[in-house]
């Protein structure tokens, strides 16, 4: 190293030592000129260097402690040089830092640790120099340097940066997450837990007994209350005289706007909570649920510890192992992790039919973690549910329509922290309810519905527990009188050869079906009850009605029935079809589905065919003759949207195409305009006559120029 | 045979590619570091692997009982006695803005204002207005939080729809209840998370189609189940005639083998699907005939629900059929009542609408409540848009229609930690615009994935380079309905 540097860096330490030893005794004398201000703020720029070098120093010279060693002159000419260069800018570093403290707002205990700490390093720093210089061999001396000048530099660093950053900035993140997840709603007081809260994280960093900022200490309720330099933060019921909130109302580029430009910054929801709890007197023993619950502060504040995103209770339990919860998971049996970053399971089982006891008692391994079971309709018997007991920290449990009884009330007022059970449909009595579920110490709702309690049984048990929420359910009280739905008809096919079986039903039990076959109104004491065995064999209009005590009868509805003797053995059409109406084409006819109204429905589509520019016309054919005395056509009328009944129809039929002669001409009344859509029956009879060719031709409706779409599903021979 | 062998090689995808590589897994680690998705798959996002919820749910199962066609907001549930007052006036210019209009009014000269034919009154504690035409879900609005102010930006029945249950109004984006599927898995592994059910009114019907319980782009497991009213409510489900248990499981078990083999050799997710779903329907066949046999609900249910409740097909049925499932941990379940869309005959159409869903739609949430599960179930009604606060076509002396309204409309939910009692969002006293607490319809989405533990924004699936969410990029949760 150049000697001549090396002199002038010793002779500047001489003068730095006489110069700190100086301002310290002196401090509180000094005043500061403001142009020396900067100077003072470059402390936290500058302090790195010497930490660096001094720390390299040590290292050095501890490498090349040993005076033998190959390179000891190399080594120790380098530590000294990094050493002396550390203390220089340690003590300029000092200076400023000196500079520093005398500006508002650093004073307390943390600085003074700082303050006194980084002075000891100079000073060590300069004695350990000159300890060098007079025993040139000592490895004593590097030893000395190596422990105790890196553990006062943490000291001082440490100190510095709670200055700078406050108290537990490291570790904030992790403390700041377990102290939130601390209180439930229920417990929580609005100063300790919320209010105090937020000054921690947002104000205590510089407000803190070892900083003092402005005189200000806000890490507890004396230090609010005093308030600071500047006067009283507040006067409790009076937010708009309040100094606090004026610094944090203040706009951000203000010098004294707090907390300061680029620290964090107090959200709204913070504000409106110190605002109202200023407001509200500014109570510190406050319970939050002793609020109102419109209360504003209340409100606030709930959703202030429960903010959306992470609702819900918090456990303190630890994670179940991964595998065991996989290995737990079956298809009966689905044990899921409440969410992500929670220790809580909710176990369901689902199988009637491979329920055991086996598969409650294999949950064991996660029965801290269960925090939910739902058992709902599973055979579950009374002594089951002693294998529900390992779950110390069950929340809510469902078995609705198992089967407990009374016995398993007991039990289940020993699960610590039951706060909700559904019970519907069990057996359970009141009085079993009422001697048990004083043991039940957290219980807030019970579903009860459908368990044989009366309702004076509840009220009883509404006034002797009143913290629970009793929850029951519909219940018939035949005041209000339903009207039944109609019959429904359960033959598969409505068109027959020759006699049929009708079928009617209807969903609800016990119900009364009555009909007629004569198209007059079935009612409750002439009619036939419906019993199973009606025969027809004739076209046949069956009109019915169902009947039930304590329901209103239903409306009337009738089932056609259409014979159909005859399946020619082929059919051809002779026309094309309407290109949307196609249905099964020629197979249409006499496949006996018929088709309903309503474009909306699904079969629409399927059953019609239809013909609109020409006429319908098809050709039958029967290998043995057969004795023809009647045709009919079902077919759609819907006159707004177009659909009309045909305008004629012609029968020709005989042995052969040639012999046929004209057997039947139809020429239905003109349909009146406007009405309800609805199907029809178009038929004619004329004398009996043998026919092996037999030809339909049905023409479209015709008005004026306008053709009318014709839509027939099925025809019917007798 | 070469061609084969080439394709084979081909077909490996990159999961396949990287846990084949032994080699690789150094360097995929620290590229890793350098490129932070690289190991998140097909959507995967780091850290936050399906189903489990991302924080503690409200709700477990949702029951979203859909009106589609859209429901007239001011025969239901918005009261508006100022339209009865302005019968028959021209809707003031400034109220109507410069909304734009459906192919079906857009030719109308003439914009007359229509009041409600029925009456409403107060109910319950909350003293909601309810219409006449609604007269069980009266009797509960306090278990109801009706919002008046929902709205949307399609102005047809099927974007609508599309963008109400997929967050897009074009189509093959998953379903709200794939994704919730996907976000939660199922809670009972014998039954599909996500289920449908469709019914209809006499009202005049629009399409409901299969992409609306679609699973997108999500894996095919996720995809809605159709429950139909027939004797085979899943179709294909049932064994064929002679076929016994254990014969079926032996082939399940054979064709499971050789379809691990083809996934070891090409190693496509959706072959894995294939045995899973193969796996899930065998599961099926015994689990969904327990849940479809309504003949052993007791007499007092039939009345809770009405009569129709045991006619297969009915929306009365569909309640309780969904109610069972939802029971039986189906985390959705969806029904679709066709009929609302009264552009015409709307007195008669809305009145035969409501009777066949008010009853039931009132019953399953009180089903719900006497088996102490609507504090964990959300149920959700209402339709894809509002109807005009004036007529479409002629107003005549007792009747009129009313055409499609984006810029406003009613729905209700129920339980799963939504606030009961309240009467959320208002509209002007014309029903025609929004006053206050608009809720647009991601923000309903968002809302409901909120409440069953979903982040809308976290829960992501990444397809062709784009991360997806059901609320698109946007949706805020509507903070004043959770209690």
């Amino acid at each position: 190293m150049n000697r001549k540097l090396q002199v002038l860096a010793e002779q500047a330490c001489v003068i730095l030592l006489f110069l700190i030893s100086f301002l310290v005794l002196f401090e509180d004398k000094l005043v500061l000129p403001y142009w020396l201000q900067p100077i003072g703020r470059m402390h936290p720029l500058l302090l790195h260097f010497p930490i660096v070098l001094l720390i390299l120093a040590v290292l050095i010279g501890l490498v090349g402690r040993n005076p033998a060693g190959e390179n000891f002159k190399l080594y120790y000419n380098l530590a000294g040089g990094f050493l002396l260069f550390g203390i220089l800018l340690s003590g300029i570093t000092i200076i400023m830092g000196l500079f520093l403290s005398r500006e508002e707002g650093y004073s307390g205990e943390t600085l003074a640790w700082h303050k006194w700490s980084g002075i000891i390093v100079f000073y060590l720093g300069c004695i350990i120099y000159r300890m060098r210089t007079w025993s040139r061999n000592s490895t004593g001396v590097a030893w000395v340097s190596a422990v105790t000048l890196p553990a006062i530099l943490l000291l001082t660093g440490h100190y510095g940066a709670e200055l700078s950053h406050g108290e537990d900035f490291i570790l904030e993140p992790i403390i700041a997450n377990r102290k939130a997840s601390e209180v439930p709603v229920e417990e929580a007081i609005v100063y300790d837990h919320i209010i105090q809260p937020i000054l921690d994280r947002k104000c205590a960093g510089c407000h803190n007994p070892g900083k003092l900022k402005g005189q200000l200490a806000l890490t507890d309720s004396l230090g609010l209350l005093k308030g600071g330099k500047s006067g009283r933060l507040f006067v409790p019921g009076d937010p708009g005289t309040s100094l606090l909130l004026e610094r944090v109302h203040l706009s951000l580029e203000e010098k004294k706007h707090m907390p300061p430009a680029g620290k964090p910054q107090l959200t709204d929801a913070e504000i409106s909570l110190l605002t109202t709890w200023i407001r509200q007197n500014a109570e510190f023993g406050r319970k939050l649920v002793s609020l109102d619950e419109t209360d504003s502060l209340r409100i606030l504040a709930t959703a202030y510890l429960q903010p959306a995103g992470s609702t819900g209770e918090q456990f303190d339990f630890p994670a179940a192992d991964a595998k065991t919860i996989q290995k737990l998971n079956s298809f009966d049996r689905t044990v899921a992790q409440l969410a992500r970053e929670s220790p809580a399971l909710d176990v369901s089982l689902f199988n009637r039919n491979t329920y055991t006891q086996k598969q409650l008692q294999e949950l064991t391994p996660i029965k801290e973690q269960v925090v939910s079971v739902n058992l709902n309709k599973l055979p579950v018997k009374d002594d089951d549910i002693k294998s529900l007991q390992q779950f110390i920290n069950l929340r809510r449990l469902d078995v609705n329509f198992t089967d407990i009884s009374d016995k398993a009330l007991p039990l289940l007022g020993q699960l610590p922290e039951l706060k909700t059970l559904s019970i519907a449909g069990t057996k359970v009595t009141f009085s079993g309810l009422k001697e048990n579920l004083g043991s039940y110490k957290k219980l807030q709702t019970i579903t009860v519905w459908n368990t044989g309690l009366s309702p004076d049984d509840l009220a009883t048990l509404r006034k002797t527990f009143n913290t629970v929420q009793f929850i029951e359910g519909f219940r018939d009280d035949g005041k209000d009188s339903l009207k039944l739905n109609p019959p429904q008809v359960k033959n598969a096919l409505m068109v027959f050869s020759s006699n049929l079986d009708v079928q009617l039903r209807h969903p609800v039990k016990g119900v009364e079906i009555r009909y007629t076959l004569d198209g007059s109104e079935p009612d409750s004491i002439r009619s036939p009850v419906f019993d199973g065995h009606t025969k027809i064999s004739k076209h046949t209009t069956v009109k019915a009605k169902a009947f039930k005590p304590g329901w209103l009868s239903s409306d009337i509805v009738s089932f056609d029935y259409l014979k159909n003797s005859f399946v020619p053995d082929s059919v051809r059409i002779l026309f094309p079809l309407n290109p949307v109406h196609q249905a099964e084409g020629a197979e249409t006819f006499f496949n006996k589905r018929l088709g309903v109204i309503g474009a909306n429905n699904p079969a629409w589509a399927n059953n019609w065919a239809g013909a609109r520019d020409n006429d319908m016309g098809l050709v039958a054919l029967f290998k043995e003759p057969v004795m023809l005395s009647s045709v009919g056509l079902h077919y759609m009328l819907e006159t707004e949207t177009g659909i009309f009944p045909p305008g004629a129809v012609e029968v020709w039929g005989g042995a052969d195409e040639n012999s046929a002669k004209l057997l039947l001409t139809i020429r239905p009344p003109e349909p009146p305009k406007g009405g309800k859509a609805r199907l029809g029956m178009l038929e004619g009879s004329f004398r009996p006559h043998a026919v092996s060719y037999l030809k339909i031709l049905v023409k479209p409706h015709r008005a004026n120029k306008d053709h009318h779409l014709l839509l027939i599903d099925e025809m019917f021979l007798n | 045979m070469d061609k084969e062998i080439i394709e084979h090689g081909f077909s490996w995808n990159r999961r396949r590619f990287l846990s084949t590589m032994s080699l690789g897994i150094g360097s995929v680690a620290l590229g890793s570091l350098l490129m932070p998705d690289l190991f998140s798959g097909a959507g995967v996002e780091d850290g936050l692997a399906p189903g489990i919820p991302h924080f503690a749910p409200k709700a477990k199962r949702v029951i979203y009982l859909f009106q589609n066609g859209a429901p007239s907001q001011q025969e239901l549930f918005d009261y508006k006695p100022k339209l009865r007052d302005m019968h028959g006036k021209e809707i003031p210019p400034s109220v109507r803005g410069t909304q734009r209009l459906t192919g079906m009014t857009a030719g109308q000269s003439s914009f007359p204002l229509v009041g409600s034919f029925v009456d409403f009154k107060q109910y319950g504690q909350s003293r909601a207005w309810v219409s006449d035409l609604l007269p069980y879900t009266a009797k509960i609005v306090d278990e109801l939080c009706i919002v008046r102010s929902m709205y949307t930006e399609a102005i047809n029945h099927d974007p609508a729809l599309t963008f109400l249950q997929t967050g897009s109004q074009q189509g093959n984006r998953p379903s709200m209840g794939a994704w919730l599927s996907y976000g939660l898995g199922n809670e009972n592994k014998n039954l599909p998370a996500f289920t449908v059910l469709l019914s209809r009114g006499v009202g005049n019907g629009q399409g409901v189609y299969s992409k609306l319980w679609s699973n997108g782009f999500l894996d095919s497991v996720h995809q809605g189940v159709q429950f139909s009213k027939g004797e085979d409510p899943v179709l294909y489900l049932r064994d064929q005639e002679g076929m016994s248990r254990k014969e079926r499981r032996e082939m399940l078990d054979n064709i499971a083998a050789l379809n691990e083999i083809s996934y070891q050799s090409f190693g496509d997710p959706e072959i894995a699907s294939r045995i899973k779903q193969y796996e899930m329907a065998y599961r099926m066949q015994t689990a969904v005939p327990e849940v479809m046999d309504l003949s052993k609900e007791p007499d007092d249910i039939v009345k809770l629900y009405g009569p129709d409740c045991l006619v297969p097909g009915t929306f009365a049925a569909n309640c309780l059929l969904a109610r069972k499932l939802s029971e039986n941990g189906v985390r959705f379940v969806q029904l679709y009542h066709q009929g609302w869309d009264q552009h015409g005959n709307l007195p008669y159409e809305i009145a035969q609408q409501a009777k066949d869903v008010d009853q039931a739609s009132a019953a399953l949430v009180m089903d719900l409540k006497q088996r102490g599960l609507l504090d964990e179930t959300l149920v959700i009604w209402g339709g894809e848009f509002g109807r005009t606060s004036y007529t479409q076509g002629t107003l005549t002396k007792d009747n009129y229609g009313r055409d499609h309204h984006p810029r406003c409309f009613s729905i209700w939910m129920a339980g799963g930690g939504i606030k009961p009692g309240i009467v959320y969002g208002e509209t002007d006293e014309l029903g025609y615009n929004i006053q206050q607490d608009p809720v647009h319809v991601h923000d309903f989405q968002a809302t409901v994935l909120h409440q069953m533990g979903l982040d809308h924004e976290k829960l992501i699936f990444k397809h062709l380079g784009r991360r997806y969410r059901l609320t698109d990029i946007s949706g805020k949760l509507v903070k004043g309905i959770i209690s």
